[in-house]
């Protein structure tokens, strides 16, 4: 048995955060899903516990089941004391668990058992009945479906690994007919059964009284299949969203500690970095050998490639791994300061490297406590400002390009500009002119600067732990940005705009006042030469031609404080993104794509704004990786 | 609880090797069979959480053996174990009732992978 323990004590505790989870989405919204999931948490956590042995976990999960039972039954039975109660009991499990990693578990906290079997009788008028063994939860499943199923645009994506993508599609769809109704099918049945299935997708029309829910768990349940998006359908139905995020799968899967993972990918990169090397070397042998070599080291730089970009992807994890535990610790932070707030998430699929969300699990609370501490008002002033009882903050994650972005909207006061303002004043850290000069949007960056709070800010939950400043620095760290906005009376948006994956970049190479810089790829539309004669000046500065537009040309030497070099007879351009639009970037030579590893800069280079990293170069020459949309800032 | 699983195919190299997959993995074979008439009977002495099929086996195929035992047991859970380009007879065994599919050959991790989701009893469950 001790074997599988390490394995218990995960998914175990995957369940218990299942439990807290759905006992507080409960407390906001009673759906018979939400009660069958918490009803096979504790029925999954009893079992477990049961099979290894684990007595004292067994009976709480047990109890905590019982009373899931008895209320499943009785509409009206949930109270805020409940909720509280099982929350207790959750935690109790929790620390069992966590016990029982290194020895027998401790019996729960007393008076627990005798509280929930209470809670039974009194709402039975029975005693709880004796331990039971086994139970199934079939029984329960049989519902009334809801007057009107929801219609639902299901897309789903048999992976290129089938063997028979054609069955596989087959199946999906017979799965979702026994659920309901499948009201579309493409590919067709006919086409399917003659195994036609361009590029592995399907799209189906369906209705299904779980909604949602139900048609991730049934896809969940077929092998090589990724439900691509499941979404209420519009009408006229929309274009198929642009990034389609893989839904959350339960994935089958072996645990791997993540520093293994970290090993594993600093090892891939140096892998990376060595046989660019070796490459490079292999240009300098004599002609008789270059090309074997060359050969061999093309196909160890494939397969160095191809195991790099499988350890990035098992770094992917959802940022479900952290957003999960938000709901929870909302309502803790809410109560504690007699305020009702409901957060809801939205996207949590969404897929993040490991290293990443491991930065943002502590901003993202503070974000929200924040939210909780200073946004949401008290009862009687939202009543007085005409607002719903309960506040409401969102997360909200969804991809943009290259790019994750996570918001967390409140519908509070907004934040103090003038307070901000009078606080940097009287902290020292901002003239009174100059705080006067600042505009408002820059003011609430204030809030991120150490040692700036408003008088009155410390409270006993936001005002220790991780600041706003280190939030910023946290998002900033991981190669994001953050981005605040406030509307007095309505509301604060804290965003972070994240890198999907550390390390590996595509890089442009552009020579610029003699040295060779890297501009990443995803940020480059085009390079053209130019002319000096099609150069235009418009309003004092240059510009070029692009297509209907005129695009703002700046020297890259200039920006980055390098002597210009002089006159030439064509104009290498390098078109990109930047936050205000497309710009072009006026260089000396563009010397190449490269892909490159990138190292994060250390102190004090990463002080410098504009600077994104460095590389590398197959050549041993570092260097710069810019960031152009803040040199251009 | 170890699940419990009957394995039919008439080869006993494919048996062998299937029994090997899910011993290893903790699930316990409790029943084989080689054709489809016995099958049916042994599912119906065995109740097992699980049945491999073979397709193709003589008196009776995998795909009316999977008819009857479904008839008998509507819970009755089978996985066809079938070829390459035996896609429409998988689709009439799925027709049929059954819950999935492997193609053979198959690696280890492939039956696992069909197994547990049958089963839903995947790690993460």
């Amino acid at each position: 048995m001790s074997r599988y323990l390490g394995l218990f004590v995960a998914e175990a505790l995957e369940h218990l955060e299942g439990l807290s989870r759905d006992l507080v989405e409960l407390e906001r919204e009673r759906t018979p899903e939400t009660v069958d999931s918490l009803f096979r948490h504790a029925h999954s956590v009893k079992g477990m516990a049961a099979s290894m042995g684990l007595e004292a976990i067994a009976t709480l999960a047990h109890r905590v089941e019982d009373l899931v039972e008895v209320l499943r039954g009785d509409g009206g039975g949930w109270d805020q004391a409940l909720v509280d109660l099982m929350l207790e009991a959750a935690d109790g499990m929790q620390a069992q668990v966590r016990a029982a990693a290194e020895g027998p578990p401790p019996p729960p906290p007393a008076g627990l058992l005798e509280a929930l079997a209470a809670a039974v009788h009194a709402r039975t008028g029975r005693p709880a009945a004796p331990t039971r063994i086994a139970r199934t939860i079939l029984q329960h499943t049989a519902r009334r479906p809801e007057a009107e199923p929801p219609k639902l645009a299901v897309e789903v994506q048999v992976l290129a690994s089938s063997h028979s993508p054609g069955v596989r599609a087959f199946l999906v769809h017979r799965k979702l007919a026994a659920l309901g109704t499948v009201l579309s099918v493409r590919p067709s049945l006919e086409e399917l059964r003659a195994g036609a299935i361009a590029d592995g997708r399907i799209s189906l029309v369906v209705a299904l009284p779980g909604g949602p829910a139900a048609v991730r768990q049934a896809l969940a349940e077929v092998p090589e299949v990724e439900a691509l998006s499941i979404e209420p359908l519009a009408v006229p139905p929309g274009p198929p969203p642009e990034a389609p995020s893989p839904a959350l799968e339960p994935a089958h899967s072996v645990r791997v500690r993540t520093e293994l993972l970290d090993d594993f990918l600093e090892l891939a990169g140096e892998l990376l970095l060595a046989t660019a090397r070796l490459r490079e070397m292999g240009k300098r042998l004599p002609e008789a050998h270059a090309p074997l070599v060359e050969e061999g080291v093309g196909r160890l730089y494939a397969l160095a490639k191809e195991m790099h970009n499988r350890v990035m992807g098992a770094r992917m994890t959802p940022l479900a791994v952290v957003t999960d535990q938000l709901p929870r610790a909302v309502r803790d932070v809410a109560r504690r300061r007699g305020r009702e707030v409901d957060l809801s998430v939205e996207g949590a699929e969404i897929e993040l490297d490991r290293a990443i969300l491991d930065v943002l699990a502590d901003p993202l609370l503070h974000v929200l406590r924040n939210a909780i501490d200073h946004g949401i008002e008290d009862g009687p002033a939202r009543a007085a400002a005409g607002k719903p009882p309960r506040g409401s903050i969102r997360l909200a994650v969804r991809r943009a390009r290259d790019r994750v972005v996570i918001e967390v909207t409140d519908d509070g006061r907004g934040m103090d500009v003038e307070g901000l303002r009078a606080a940097a004043v009287a902290q020292g850290a901002l003239t009174r002119e100059a705080a006067g000069r600042l505009p408002d949007s820059e003011v609430l960056f204030l809030a991120c600067h150490p040692g700036v709070s408003t008088a009155g800010d410390v409270s006993d939950i936001s005002g220790r732990g991780v600041g706003m400043d280190a939030v910023k620095r946290a998002v900033e760290r991981v190669g994001g940005t953050l981005e605040l906005s406030s509307e007095p009376g309505r509301g604060t948006r804290v965003a972070f705009r994240l890198p999907l994956t550390v390390a590996v970049l595509q890089l442009l190479l552009v020579r610029a006042g003699g040295e060779v810089l890297g501009l990443p790829i995803t940020k480059v539309l085009g390079a053209v030469e130019v002319l000096p004669a099609e150069l235009e000046r418009s309003n004092g500065t240059l510009a070029v031609r692009h297509g209907q537009s005129l695009l703002p040309v700046h020297g890259l030497a200039a920006l980055l404080g390098f002597a210009e070099a002089g006159p030439r007879a064509s104009q290498p351009l390098v078109l990109l993104e930047a936050d205000r639009g497309p710009v072009a970037l006026a260089v000396e030579g563009l010397l190449g794509q490269e892909e490159a590893v990138i190292k994060p800069l250390s102190r004090p280079l990463d002080q410098l704004p504009g600077l994104a990293g460095v590389t590398i170069l197959g050549s041993g020459r570092p260097v710069f990786i810019l960031d152009v949309p803040r040199l251009l800032a | 609880m170890p699940r419990r699983v009957l394995i039919v195919d008439d080869a006993v190299f494919m048996r062998n090797m299937i029994r090997d997959i899910l011993s290893a993995a903790g699930y316990q074979v409790v029943g084989e069979a080689t054709h489809g008439i016995e099958a049916v009977q042994r599912h119906r002495e065995l109740r097992p959480d699980l049945t491999t099929m073979d397709i193709v086996m003589p008196y009776k195929n995998g795909i009316e053996a999977t008819r009857e035992i479904v008839r008998g047991d509507p819970s009755a859970r089978i996985v066809i174990c079938s070829a390459l380009g035996q896609e429409a007879l998988v689709m009439e065994a799925i027709e049929a009732g059954a819950a999935d599919f492997v193609v053979k050959p198959f690696r280890p991790e492939d039956v696992l992978t069909v197994v547990r989701k049958v089963l839903g009893d995947g790690p993460d469950r």
